[in-house]
């Protein structure tokens, strides 16, 4: 994910108005709290409280150069009050325009950022003061995977897997299901293509078999055919217990093979829902075709935007769709379509309704 | 520190080694030949008065005996680029171009703590450096004893000039990690340990050749480089300490810092 530079200005957390639209309930907020405090057993895979960055505010050098730089270009706040919880062994998808913060939560849980406010919890792990342990355990596929260019594909394999500490138990399954072949592998990484980068990407993020894979952009670059072969390997994974946190902008693969989503924008939380109870709520468009007096659709309950056309009509449904068919039993109807929901939507209503 | 990042960087950088090292080895060779071939001419030369004889004894070294002439090819711009190929290009590199290449948050996903990741990195860079200089002495040697003059030098000093000339490279590699760590970009980090190389460099060869200006070398780290007096027996604690020092405090530094610095996304 290429994080655009975030662009708003750092103020504090009671300032801003709240337009979480999540499905917690606050029993599932108070119980997250406690799962925190360790009174309850663990379920989380990933868990955040509160999670705020601003940049330009941590470290040695970067508060002094804040000061310095502080009369012209104030610090940015890329991350507000984060709330999340990653269920163990489900496959969560974290969505968000281009600068809405994924990057910047990623490299929160990673370590590599530090939280101006806020916790964060990676397998029961404090993210600052246990990071190299939870790095142990996790597999992490950056946003356009920078590799050694020297190295072949196999020695840039070996290396990373070394470095990994853990036996590289799932290379030949990956290699195969990714169609890397050994030949491919003695090439040097700088005569690989894109998609052929990406997948040595996931090889080297999955192969040592991690409780929990960060995903960050997965199949950029990746061909139809390699798509469907990685979320083959996600099934596998979860279906192996392995929770995924799979961050993306392509709505359609989130859709295909995420249980929850999450959808960030300028840093803050929108929307926190079941993939199927987002798209179940969807809108969905209907044109009907049909031949005699049109049905009456105007007042029956989840029906908008109707519009009648000549021998045809056009409208929206949204939750159920027994009362339009209930109105529609009457009427001579000679063809039907129904668009399915696509999370797109979902994650365009989502985001107008948040500006 | 970790093995396999270490074996790793050594792996990555064994060419460059091999050239550097064998650059530095022929450089090391002439210094004493032109020595043996021209010493007694520069000696007659200098004390005719023709030059003044802060020209011909420039940076600590001479062409008038064995040792200056080993001196002078310590000091000399030549030896200084090219052990600077690690003191300064490697070591400013190390993390500062990971950083901007995006290769470095592939190896800190994996369970390396930062400051393991810049030990790594400060001893690969030492092992460069003393590799380096190694090559330097051998060729200096084999200059000597190529040109029948090997008699004059004291092998037992040799280890000494060694450790000397491995704590200033050091000291120089130290700081440009030290830069490395503290930005995102290897520009800024090279152009400032360059910077100050090249300032330090400038105002040892200012207070050698210029009596007046004698006061500014003890801000230079070159200056605490003794290849002569040490090839001459003298043994020189207090050079050892300094460089130690500026060492020590530029590890302190990246240890502090590097560990709270954020690390964000690559531009």
């Amino acid at each position: 994910m290429a994080t655009a530079a975030p662009h708003r200005r750092c103020r504090p957390a009671t300032d801003l108005p709240d337009r979480r639209k999540t499905s917690d309930s606050s029993g599932a907020r108070e119980q997250h709290r406690q799962a925190w405090r360790g009174r309850v057993k663990r379920v989380h895979a990933i868990e955040t409280i509160g999670l705020t960055k601003c940049y330009g505010q941590s470290g040695l050098v970067g508060s002094l150069l804040t000061r310095v730089r502080a009369s012209t270009s104030p610090p940015i706040r890329a991350l507000e009050s984060l709330d999340i919880a990653v269920r163990e062994g489900e496959v969560f998808g974290f969505l968000g325009p281009n600068g809405s913060g994924k990057s910047t939560t990623i490299r929160l849980l990673l370590g590599f950022l530090h939280p101006t406010a806020g916790r964060a919890r990676v397998l029961g792990l404090d993210t600052v003061r246990d990071s190299v342990t939870i790095r142990r355990r996790l597999g992490y596929l950056p946003s356009g995977i920078a590799l050694y260019d020297t190295l072949t594909g196999e020695q840039l394999l070996d290396y990373l897997g070394e470095l990994s500490g853990r036996p590289a138990s799932r290379r030949v399954e990956l290699c195969r299901r990714l169609e890397l072949s050994a030949r491919t592998l003695k090439r040097l990484v700088r005569d690989y293509s894109r998609g052929m980068r990406q997948k040595v990407g996931i090889v080297q993020a999955l192969q040592h078999d991690p409780e929990l894979a960060i995903l960050d952009e997965p199949t950029e670059g990746l061909d139809p055919l390699m798509q469907r072969a990685f979320y083959e390997i996600l099934d596998t994974l979860k279906a192996e217990g392995r929770t995924i946190f799979f961050s993306s902008h392509v709505l359609s693969e989130v859709e295909r093979v995420c249980d929850r989503v999450a959808i960030v924008r300028e840093g803050r939380l929108v929307a926190l829902e079941e993939t199927a109870g987002l798209l179940a709520r969807r809108k969905r468009n209907i044109t009907m075709r049909f031949t005699g007096p049109p049905p009456r659709l105007e007042d029956v309950s989840g029906i908008t935007n109707v519009e009648h056309g000549d021998g045809y009509v056009t409208c929206r449904v949204e939750g159920s769709v027994r009362p339009f068919l209930a109105a529609i039993a009457e009427a001579a109807v000679v063809d039907l379509t129904i668009e399915p929901a696509r999370l797109e939507e979902a994650f365009l209503e989502f985001y107008d309704e948040a500006t | 520190m970790n093995g396999a990042l270490l074996r790793h960087t050594l792996r990555l950088q064994r060419t460059k080694l091999a050239i550097v090292s064998i650059a530095l080895t022929v450089w090391g060779f002439l210094p004493p030949v032109i020595y043996a071939r021209f010493g007694s001419q520069f000696k007659a030369l200098m004390e005719s008065g023709i030059m003044p004889e802060q020209f011909v004894r420039f940076g600590g070294g001479d062409v008038f005996s064995l040792s200056g002439s080993i001196a002078l090819g310590f000091i000399h711009p030549i030896a200084i680029i090219l052990t600077s190929v690690f003191a300064v290009g490697f070591s400013a590199s190390a993390v500062a171009g990971e950083r901007q290449r995006g290769t470095l948050e592939v190896a800190l996903a994996r369970p390396i703590s930062r400051r393991a990741l810049y030990l790594s990195l400060l001893a690969a860079s030492f092992g460069f450096i003393a590799i380096s200089i190694a090559a330097l002495l051998a060729g200096s040697v084999s200059g000597a004893t190529f040109a029948g003059v090997v008699k004059e030098l004291a092998f037992r000093n040799l280890p000494l000039l060694w450790l000397n000339s491995v704590l200033l490279f050091g000291a120089f590699a130290a700081i440009a990690l030290a830069a490395s760590i503290s930005f995102d970009r290897l520009t800024p980090a090279l152009g400032v340990t360059l910077g100050i190389v090249i300032a330090m460099y400038v105002l040892e060869v200012l207070g050698s050749l210029w009596p007046a200006a004698e006061m500014v070398q003890p801000y230079s780290l070159f200056h605490y480089l003794k290849a002569k007096a040490i090839l001459t027996g003298f043994v020189a604690p207090f050079d050892m300490v300094v460089l130690s020092s500026v060492i020590l405090i530029a590890m302190v530094w990246a240890l502090v810092v590097f560990p709270r610095r954020d690390l964000a996304a690559p531009s």
